[in-house]
This record gives C-alpha cells, structure tokens and sequence, in this order.
C-alpha cells in the first residue's frame, strides 16, 4: 500500500515539532544491507558504490524511513594512522592504534577525500543521494571523538588515562575532533545527515562522571558545528544509558538514539527537549520469530509514542549481520501499524 | 530611493563580500566556512529570538533536506545573496511556525499578489501562495507532488502549478490553511482545475472572481467588481479573526506591500542595467512580491541587504556577470531554475522580465481608497488579459535595456502555454526584429534537456552574429 507521505516528509515533520501520518520507522541496517542486497562483506565497506547499492536495495526491501551509511567505529581512527584488517566476510577489525599509550600528538588532520575509507562513505552518500534523496533521508554515522580516540590509543591505556592523565586525554579527544568535524563537513557537502555515534561512550564503558567530563564535552562541540548548518543531529550511544540519559541533552542533540535503557525512563530523561529513537532488543530481532517481534515492537512503540517532542521506532543498536529478513519485515509493520496517527490529515484524499 | 541602513560589504559584521561573482554550490560551503556564528544568530524570522527562527544557512543545509537541485545552481556570493535564500529555502518551517505561533495562516491561490496585501493587514495573519509549489518538483528533482496531483485527476497535461494539488494532499509542505482565497475566472484555467480539487481538502474556501482585462472596454465596472470581491474578502478576514478592520490598518498594509515593490523595481533597474544581480536571484526576488515569503517585515530587511549590495557594486562599476553579455527579455518563469543558470553560463543576461506576475510589480496608490486601489493595481495583470499585452511588456522592456533577443520558456502542458508562446514571439519579431527562442520546460531533470541546450547554444550564436 503507498503511503500519504515519503520517508522525507516525515522526517521533515518530525523535526519541526509536527504531527506524522506515522511514526519514522528505522531498523538500523547497516552492514545487513551486504547481506541484503548480496554484496560480499569486504566490497561493502571498501566500495562506495557497493555500500550505496547495499542501501538503496536494503532500504526498498524493508521499507525503512531512513537510508544510513555506516560500517564501523574506527574510521575515522583509520583516516588518521590506526591499523584494520578487512576480512572476507566481517567487518573491520582493529589490528594496531596509532599509539599504544597517551603520547605525544601530532598534527595530522584527517583528509575526508584521500585518508581511509573516508571517501568510500562520500562515494556512498553521493551516489544514494542522486538515486533516491528526493524521498529518503541520507543519514551518515560519524564515530564521535571519544569513541574515535579508543580507537586511536589502546583501549586499556585510554580508560585508565581517564583516571590518571586527564589533560592527555582531553589533548587526544580534541584531536579526534578536529577529524570528525572535517568528515562531517565533508559528509554535509555530499549531501548526508551526519549521526554522531558514540558507543564506547555508553555506561557498559564508561561511568556517568567520566561520560560529563569527557565525551558530553567533546559531542556537544560536534554538535555545535553542525548546527551552524541548521542540522536535526542524531546522537546515537548504543548500551546503556540509563546513568547518563538526563545529560545527553545537554549535547545540544536534537535526536537520541538509544538502545538498553526503559523507553519511559528514556521519555522521562530526554523526551521534553529531544526526540527519542529507540530501541527494540537487537539480540530479539535477531534470534525471535516475526510473530514476537510484532507484538513487542508494537509495546514498544506505544511506549515511545508518549515522548513529548516526538519518537522513531527503531532497534536499539545495528541489526545483526544475519538477521532473518522476515524478522525485519515483521518489525517494519509492526512499527508502521502501532505508529499509524489517525488524526493526521484531517480529510484525507 | 535612498541608499537602506544596512550591513553590506563592510567588516562591521565580521564579514567581507569576496568580488561579485557567481558561485557554485561547493563553493558557497567554503565561503559559509568564513562567516562568523554572530552573523549566524543575527537573523531570524517573525522578530523570534529562538533557535528554529534563524535562516542564515548554506546551499547545503537545503540540498540535505532534499533540495537536490540547489547542487547544479550558480548563486550570488554576496552575504545579502545568502540571506536571500536561507530566507526562502526555510519557508516552508516558517509557515508552520507561524501556526506553532499562534498566527493565522491564509492560502491565497491564483491571482498572485492582491490578495495578501489584504491579508497581511489583518494582525496575526500570514499569507502564502501555494502556487509558488511548482517550483519545488524542480528543486527537489521528483515527482512526488505531480503523482500526488495525478492521482487526483491532473496529470502531465496540465500546468506544473498542479503541485499546489499533490501538496495540499500531504498536509506536510504547508500547515493546513486557516481559510484558502481562491481566485479564478479570467485566470490560468488548469489553476482554477487545482483550486477546484483542492477544495474538497480544505475547510474553508472564499472564491473570488478575476474580471478579464478587455482593451475595448473601460476599466471602471472591472474595478468595481474587484472592490465588491475584495470586500468580501475582507468581510470573510474578519469573520475569521474576528477582528474589524480599520482603514489605517488597510493603510499600513498597502504601504509595506508598496515598499517591498519599489525595492525591488530599484532592484530590476540595478539588475537589468548594471548587472548588479543575476537572473536566477532577481528571479526570487521578483515573487517575493507575491507573499513575502510569509514574512514580510522580515522579507523587506533582506530585500534592503540585497539593495545595498547591488548599489554598492552598481557605484563601484562591478558586474556578477560579463559586461559585454548577451541582452535577452526573458518572458514566462522558467520552472526550472536552472535554465537562468544555464543561459548565463552561455554569455548571456536577463535584462526585462515577463514573469505573468506584473499585477505584483505595480505600485498600490496610497491616495485612494484601499480597496479601490489594490483594485485598480490588479488591472495589470498579466493573466486577466490578452497575450498581445505580456507581449507588449516585453517589447517595452526590450527597447528600455536594449535587449538582443527574447527567450520565452513555455510549460509543457500548461494550456495557456500552448498559444501564447508563439503569438508573443510573433508580436515581438514583427515590433522589434529581435530574434526569439521559444521551448517548453518538460519536467524535473538533474540538467538541461539537451534539446533545448543545444537550442540556446544556437541562439546565443545568432544574437552574436548579430552584433
């Protein structure tokens, strides 16, 4: 069945405080989309055209809200010195930082066109936006400089140097910084929504003191750079964020993406300032049947629904790279169904 | 006019006009990189001081939001130039602020500039021309409204004003109207077909009768018969916001109206003379005389900062195009923007305009009743007469700026199109000699038809030849 209005105009709803014919639905496919779309693992996060190809097959099969590029949280780490191995058929794995400790920095800035696999995401975007921007939101994830700096140092030393060599590590995330607004402008010229994604910085890591004093600061600034350019921002920090809800918002964030957190304590914490996009159990997503996933994405849709400044029914991290499709599916109709806003178009055509 | 108060081309502001130039998309994100956040805070719309009333964006905060098409267009690089479309790009939010607000929010369709100098006189109420829709299908680079609009019965055969139709279905590119004043009669019929189906998705419709402008006929039993509609337009206005309103408030009303009209008649005259601005900027400034952009306090401050810059380089002898390009009248709006972009590309100017907009050109005459006035400033429109007076008005232009050609760009499908073309091209080659290139604008495109590309390739070469 067409629906009244295209993923875009729903999302521009959504962020201008307005009523939706639905609830935004988005199951966060990212690398699933090699899977998807058949694309062999490696070709996905080497090639734009494979990983953009990926979406646009991903996001017409499940009928997603959102196309969203994204493949790992070292990239930017890798665009600026620190070592990945690309398997076959997984995704990229930390082989060697750019520094075993907190050392002297230097005074590299990664280059979004030549560094990486930076230009592989803008080669994506790119070519997504062409084929399908004029209906589908292009989102980007961008690995925030605190989850960027754990992949620059050992993740051993970084943590401990939260404890014992603060100002070093504050030196380190305005270095990661500095990279991940230049791949953020970058992303923006392409035609992307940047999402700051954060997950290192979540409380299965890090405590709430160390999340205000060391990633709030450093997301916020992102964030500010970004809304120079009037941009709705996504910040997603997947695990758990019970302990730090209330302080995300205070990162300027217009959108939290969420995921081991209750939805009405999420709604409580952030709902009155931010949009809340969460957070279906990516574990039940993929090992339920569609029959389960039906019924608890409905629940939790009704959850998020009360969320004053608005909700995206989403998973609340990646889908798993081999989730069965019917399990997708069922999440798409489950959300659409138990999102439909009756009132919406006060006499439809 | 006097010379408007208003930052420029001076570091006042932390920001310093690089030469006038026209300017790619990638390259407006270089020059964004330079203006400061003060700058960025400065404006905002509907004297808000909150976060969602600032406008002072880049090319690429629109293009993110599905304006694709803004990546192939050439821009002004001036400050005021950005401001002008951050303004612009953002209207469809403002309109919904305006309802957030708590302002009443009136669809004015059809007759394309009167109605809103009323509507606008009524405190707390914005007007907005859904009609100016027919743009974003261009813009975005789709064809969501048009199926949209097709589904309910107008499709490829008829004006790309049927976007309005596509958009009143979705109920997400304007607030529902509080009241929707429809005019038709001696008007674009495929719009009187889009007003009449959008009626069944709206709750309130005020219809209103266009007279047909007959040039063997006195204009008096016209006038009359608009005053009698205006007057029920104002009569529904005040029903709706229960508010009775005075003469000086119709007062105030026409005298902003008059002001935004002669800033941008000064703004022509810089443009079509000194190529102070480019078409495709002097193009959205011309409509912002339609519904200033539902903002009209607003709307003035950036035609003011526009007005300033265009002086400026106009007394300093500076041109955003070559000064020995081409002289072309451009008659009809071209759907798609960036045939303006295009034709300069080519070596040429648009030095007069014929935009079916002139009624919202014309001053208002403050000395007369308000009413009678917006009347009589309506008889100048393009739409309620004959093809032989658009013509005119581009002959007439012609002869003022010295123009080497004329290109009418017509709408493929708009009926009104199907003729006119070609008997304004007849009244103008036999008046003025001047060769005349005529196409139709099929349908949203990344780029140019290649047809009509090669057509102004050859018609930049005749009027060459014929210097």
């Amino acid at each position: 069945v067409r629906e009244l209005l295209t993923p875009r105009e729903r999302f521009g709803l959504l962020v201008i405080d307005e009523p939706q014919d639905r609830v935004p639905v988005f199951p966060l496919i990212t690398a699933h989309a090699a899977r998807a779309a058949g694309i062999p693992l490696r070709d996905y996060y080497t090639d734009g055209a494979a990983m953009a190809r990926g979406q646009l097959v991903a996001q017409e099969t499940y009928g997603a809200d959102f196309i969203s590029f994204f493949s790992e949280v070292g990239l930017v780490a890798e665009a600026l010195g620190s070592q990945f191995d690309y398997p076959e058929d997984d995704l990229p794995m930390l082989r060697k930082p750019k520094w075993m400790e907190l050392a002297q920095l230097d005074d590299c800035v990664a280059d979004p066109t030549t560094d990486g696999r930076l230009r592989v995401y803008l080669e994506a975007i790119t070519y997504a936006y062409e084929a399908r921007g004029d209906t589908v939101p292009i989102l980007a994830y961008v690995p925030a400089p605190f989850t960027t700096a754990q992949q620059l140092v050992d993740q051993e030393a970084f943590l401990l140097g939260l404890l014992t060599e603060s100002e070093r590590v504050k030196d380190l995330l305005a270095y990661a910084t500095r990279s991940v607004v230049g791949f953020c402008r970058a992303i923006i010229g392409a035609g992307g929504l940047p999402i700051l994604v954060d997950p290192l910085a979540s409380g299965s890591v890090i405590s709430a003191e160390h999340y205000r004093e060391f990633a709030l600061p450093s997301e916020a600034e992102v964030i500010r750079y970004l809304h120079r350019y009037d941009l709705d921002i996504v910040l997603h920090i997947c695990g758990d964020t019970g302990a730090t809800i209330a302080l995300m918002p205070e990162t300027g964030a217009d959108l939290l993406s969420i995921d081991r957190i209750e939805m009405p304590d999420a709604v409580a914490g952030a709902g009155q300032t931010c949009r809340i996009i969460g957070n279906y159990d990516t574990s039940a997503i993929l090992l339920s049947d569609p029959q389960t996933v039906e019924g608890e994405v409905a629940e939790m849709v009704a959850a998020g629904r009360k969320c004053p400044k608005g909700f995206v029914a989403a998973t609340g991290c990646e889908v798993p790279l081999d989730t069965p499709p019917g399990n997708i599916l069922a999440f798409v109709r489950a959300a659409r169904e138990a999102g439909l806003n009756s009132d919406y178009g006060w006499r439809r055509a | 006019m006097g010379s408007p108060n208003v930052d420029c081309r001076t570091s006042s502001v932390g920001y310093s006009d690089p030469g006038p130039a026209r300017v790619r998309f990638e390259e407006w994100l270089e020059l964004f990189d330079r203006i400061p956040d003060g700058l960025i805070e400065r404006y905002h719309y509907y004297e808000n001081r909150e976060a969602w009333s600032k406008y002072l964006f880049p090319p690429q905060t629109f293009a993110i939001y599905g304006m694709r098409h803004l990546r192939r267009l050439k821009f002004d690089n001036s400050l005021a130039a950005l401001r002008m479309w951050g303004f612009v790009q953002n209207e469809t939010e403002r309109l919904f602020r305006a309802k957030q607000t708590g302002r009443r929010v009136i669809a004015a369709m059809g007759d394309l500039g009167a109605v809103p100098v009323i509507v606008n006189s009524f405190p707390g109420c914005v007007a907005f021309y859904p009609d100016c829709i027919w743009w974003t299908p261009f813009m975005m680079e789709s064809r969501v409204l048009f199926d949209a609009a097709a589904e309910l019965g107008i499709g490829d055969a008829a004006c790309f004003s049927r976007a309005a139709l596509g958009a009143f279905t979705k109920h997400s590119y304007f607030p529902d109207p509080d009241l929707v004043i429809a005019s038709t009669g001696a008007s674009c019929d495929d719009y009187s077909g889009v007003e009449q189906l959008a009626e069944s998705l709206t709750t309130d419709v005020l219809w209103v009768e266009e007279p047909m402008r007959c040039d063997r006929r006195p204009v008096g039993p016209m006038i009359r018969l608009l005053v009698r509609e205006y007057e029920r337009v104002v009569e529904r206005m005040e029903k709706l916001t229960g508010h009775s309103i005075t003469e000086d408030e119709l007062r105030v009303g026409v005298c902003r109206a008059n002001r935004v009209r002669r800033l941008v008649a000064r703004l022509r005259e810089l443009a079509f003379r000194h190529a102070a601005l480019a078409a495709l900027e002097m193009m959205v400034v011309e409509f912002g005389n339609l519904h200033y952009y539902s903002d009209i306090s607003e709307w003035t401050a950036v035609l003011e900062h526009l007005l300033a810059t265009a002086e400026e380089r106009a007394a300093r002898g500076e041109r955003v195009v070559a000064e020995d390009a081409l002289r072309v009248v451009w008659v009809t709006p071209p759907a798609d923007p960036l045939l303006l972009t295009y034709v300069e590309d080519a070596g040429a100017r648009v030095v007069g305009t014929e935009y079916v907009i002139n009624q919202a050109l014309e001053l208002v005459d403050e000395s007369k009743p308000r009413l009678e006035a917006v009347a009589e400033s309506f008889m100048a429109a393009s739409l309620i007469g004959t093809s032989r007076a658009r013509a005119q008005s581009a002959i007439d232009q012609a002869r003022v700026y010295g123009a080497e050609g004329v290109i009418i760009s017509g709408i493929f499908g708009g009926s009104h199109c199907a003729m006119e073309g070609r008997l304004i091209a007849d009244y103008v080659r036999a008046e003025l000699d001047l060769p005349v290139l005529e196409f139709d604008v099929t349908s949203p495109s990344r780029e140019v038809a290649r047809q009509v590309g090669t057509r102004i390739g050859a018609f930049m070469e005749v009027l060459r030849s014929r210097r």
